[in-house]
């Protein structure tokens, strides 16, 4: 095989020679096509340039005639059958280490193809089978707070640190298409879990939800709690159901452009979510919401972040125990205080229902968010003369908005710093403006009655009417920590012909500094 | 609002009449790909004379173990073609998918058509490989897929042991001594039938592919028959590929009506010629007779004679730790 490569490379030189020998010639001669001279262009000169070529020929001729005399004698010489084993065996080992190679690296591809894949990233920990079909999935939560009261005469808010919310969030899928959350919180003053529910994914315009999960009835309530413009919900989410214990089915139509939400839950109070596994009466509450994003598929940047919708509630509140009274613990102000609750011996007595109309709009940095509640409960004071059945008719709205500084798109479901911070490159994260105004106005029949225990509600401690107006700075520093501060003033009007009771949460104006350190993943 | 009704129900009518389209996944072994091919094209015209409906057939090939633990672990099969009964059960076993007495659904143990082991060498034999005891022969090197994975594979190995059991009135330590030379032959396992045609035939390396006799007759077509020519050892072994429902598969997908015809079909006349025509041993005896110049004639033992069953097999040579693993694991 040598001997033949060796052959083949001689005889190629050889050939090459032979037919550069006319190109060499065509300096001093024209040629034929077939190579031969054809006329002489120069005189004595030129025949003495003639005789230096031609010996020079002379002498390529001569090597070349030795070249393949050489060539021919390799050629005539028979190659060892030794040798040609050594190099057969040497070509199939070759050849065997190449599949082999191959094999295993197909191998290595079947492999990878059904083995479990492990990630780490902003999105927390996953693991998952090959197929994906099967994902546990780790999160967590964790918000650091502080409140700081202004002009409180030290009687009603306290100031200081709170770990607001401290959650382990376990998520994930099973055969595909079952999701899966389970969520505790080691915030606050007990333990409990907050969401715990599977969802089935029919398609995306079918999926049956069931479990513990948030009412779908507020809009600033559905938004993930790390993703609100403030460390505390507004006023109109005082009226709006929070987690509760049922099944709902929902889906995304059109690819988003509409999405519903039908549900039947266990029916909880105005700002309240079930903390516990029971429930206290017989009827059930029938939750729906219809909304909207007509734009979000189409070219039109300016409208694609535009969704509006309507949400509401329906329930006939009769509880059948002592331990409850169906009603709201008490309507909290930005700084969590209640500036509303109802008297001892007042009880849920009827229907309560619930609307709200919202809508959001987000384009470029900028945001907006608005919705409207109306909480409407029939309620009784069982004391000795009190109102019986009196038709309890609440609102509240908001209106929010942001602006993000750094120039980031503004969403309902979170924002993604252009440049995450970074003070070794210069580079700070995302710095986004916020304020607020919200409003909540309890009906007057709640203070009626013939003295402040047989109405519905004390007018001397809590209040008829409160609004509030917060204006903020969020920082996000990455996708995952979050920095906020937000100052939030609200002011209280009482019920005609009333004074609040001094040292009353609504006796004077509420001011507070929020602050949060924020780290989800 | 009466013709308003009436139109629905016409609606309805005309949408219920409507040919169907179906869909079905075949998950077979490996050198089965130019069989089902044609096959299934046939039996799409067939169905469709028959129902009207239009039936589409998938196709999956790999090594026949493989494509077992395919479908264990979810592929979604309709119907399984398999190199060998035992690796349908287990499906059968460890997923449930299917009855275990699934092979006495249809004719012949459920095997339509039948193969057996032959050798492919290359042009001019020029190792002088006749049969079994030239393949263990220093210096002869060896193709052959990997037993773990490949049906054909486990069928070859058995073939051998076959042999070499009758020429040492079964002397079972004489049989292993044997087999363990022909594995010290094989050079590089591929996973499946047609990588070992690859790499025999492709990139050439080796001088004996032991292979399905079907697969040895495409290697010529596909090759070139003036590159490699067919070997008939003096005794191989009778390989009986099974086809199987996989009911419950079957069942979810509203496919258990046609992927049940679709087995019975291969029964037919017209599907045993196709299987012959690929060089597959058809059942039918009258197409095997048409055909018996596609076959050479040789002794074919049966498992169930010489190993009791492929259970026993299985366990004896080709599970964790068994004779295979000891003989090849030892090199």
């Amino acid at each position: 095989m040598k001997t033949t490569k060796l052959k083949q490379l001689i005889i190629a030189a050889a050939v090459g020679t032979q037919f550069a020998l006319p190109l060499f010639a065509a300096d001093g001669t024209a040629t034929s096509t077939n190579g031969t001279a054809t006329a002489e262009i120069s005189a004595a000169p030129v025949a003495a340039d003639n005789s230096a070529q031609e010996a020079e020929i002379k002498t390529l001729k001569e090597q070349v005639e030795a070249l393949v005399q050489k060539v021919n004698a390799l050629a005539q010489k028979p190659a060892s059958a030794e040798s040609v084993a050594t190099i057969s065996d040497l070509d199939q080992k070759v050849r065997i280490l190449q599949r082999q190679r191959e094999i295993d690296q197909d191998a290595a591809t079947a492999k990878s193809a059904t083995a479990p894949k492990v990630s780490l990233g902003q999105n927390g920990f996953s693991f998952s089978s090959a197929d994906t079909n099967f994902v546990l999935q780790l999160h967590a939560v964790l918000q650091f707070d502080s409140r700081t009261y202004f002009h409180d005469d030290n009687a009603k808010g306290v100031d200081g640190f709170l770990l607001r919310r401290a959650r382990p969030i376990l998520s994930g899928t099973v055969a595909r298409d079952f999701e899966y959350n389970f969520t505790p919180d080691f915030g606050g003053s007990q333990v409990q879990i907050v969401d715990a529910y599977t969802i089935y994914h029919g398609a995306p315009e079918f999926q049956v939800q069931a479990g513990k999960f948030k009412s779908p009835v507020g809009l600033e309530a559905l938004q993930s709690d790390v993703n609100t413009s403030f460390n505390e919900r507004s006023l109109a989410t005082d009226l709006v159901p929070n987690r509760d214990l049922g099944l709902a089915l929902k889906g995304d139509l059109y690819g988003g452009a509409a999405s519903y939400a039908v549900g039947i839950f266990n029916g909880v109070s105005d700002y309240n979510g079930t903390a516990t596994n029971t429930f206290s009466q017989n009827s059930k509450a029938a939750v729906a919401r219809l909304f909207f994003q007509p734009w979000k598929n189409s070219d039109v940047n300016a409208l694609r972040g535009f969704g509006f919708g309507v949400a509401g509630s329906y329930e006939n509140d009769q509880p059948t125990t002592n331990a409850t009274t169906g009603l709201t613990p008490g309507y909290m102000t930005d700084g969590q205080q209640k500036f509303f609750t109802y008297n001892k011996n007042v009880d849920a007595s009827g229907v309560h229902w619930r609307l709200s109309p919202q809508t959001y709009y987000y384009y470029g940095p900028f945001g907006l968010l608005g919705e409207y509640v109306i909480s409407d409960q029939h309620v009784s004071n069982y004391a000795v003369g009190g109102s019986k059945n009196v038709d309890v008719h609440n609102t509240a709205w908001e209106i929010s908005g942001s602006w993000l500084l750094t120039g980031e798109d503004a969403s309902y479901s979170g924002i993604t710093p252009r440049k995450n911070f970074d003070p070794r490159l210069n580079q700070w994260g995302a710095w986004q403006l916020v304020a607020r105004y919200a409003n909540l106005s309890v009906d007057d029949d709640a203070f009626k009655g013939a003295s402040a225990t047989t109405s519905l509600a004390n007018p001397t401690t809590s209040a008829d009417n409160a609004q509030a107006f917060a204006f903020g700075l969020n920082w996000y520093l990455n996708k995952n920590v979050r920095a906020n501060l937000s100052f939030s003033h609200t002011t209280f009007s009482g019920y005609a012909g009333s004074k609040f009771a001094a040292g009353s949460v609504p006796s004077e104006a509420e001011n507070v500094l929020f602050t949060r350190i924020q780290l989800a993943f | 609002m009466k013709t308003f009704l009436n139109l629905v129900l016409l609606a309805a009518l005309a949408v219920s009449a409507s040919a169907a389209e179906v869909k079905l996944l075949n998950v077979s072994y490996d050198p089965t790909r130019e069989l089902y091919t044609e096959y299934n094209a046939a039996f799409a015209k067939y169905w469709q004379a028959k129902t009207g409906d239009t039936v589409t057939v998938s196709q999956s090939h790999g090594g026949s173990g493989k494509q077992a633990q395919g479908v264990i672990n979810g592929l979604d099969a309709d119907v399984v073609t398999l190199a060998l009964a035992y690796d349908i059960d287990a499906i059968a076993s460890q997923s449930h998918l299917l009855p275990a007495d699934w092979q006495k659904r249809l004719p012949h143990n459920s095997t339509p058509y039948t193969s057996t082991i032959v050798f492919l060498v290359r042009k001019g034999n020029p190792k002088g490989i006749k049969d079994w005891n030239d393949v263990v022969k220093k210096g002869v090197s060896v193709v052959v897929p990997n037993p773990k994975t490949s049906g054909g594979a486990r069928w070859a190995y058995l073939a051998a042991y076959a042999y070499a059991l009758e020429k040492n009135n079964h002397d079972d330590a004489a049989a292993r001594s044997f087999i363990t030379k022909l594995y010290k032959n094989v050079p590089v396992l591929d996973s499946g039938a047609r990588g070992a045609t690859v790499t025999f035939a492709k990139n050439g390396i080796g001088d004996v592919l032991l292979a399905w006799e079907n697969e040895a007759h495409l290697a010529l077509k596909e090759f070139g028959a003036d590159n490699f020519e067919i070997v008939t050892p003096s005794l191989s072994i009778l390989a009986e590929p099974p086809v199987a429902l996989v009911d419950k598969n079957a069942k979810r997908h509203h496919t258990t009506e046609v992927a049940t015809e679709y087995l019975k079909y291969l029964y037919s006349d017209a599907a045993q010629e196709i299987a012959a025509k690929n060089f597959y041993r058809p059942r039918n005896e009258a197409v095997a007779a048409k055909y018996a110049g596609n076959f050479t004639q040789l002794k074919l033992v049966t498992l169930d004679a010489e190993f009791g069953s492929w259970a026993n097999a299985q366990k004896t040579h080709f599970a964790d730790g068994g004779v295979f693993d000891q003989i090849y694991q030892s090199q």
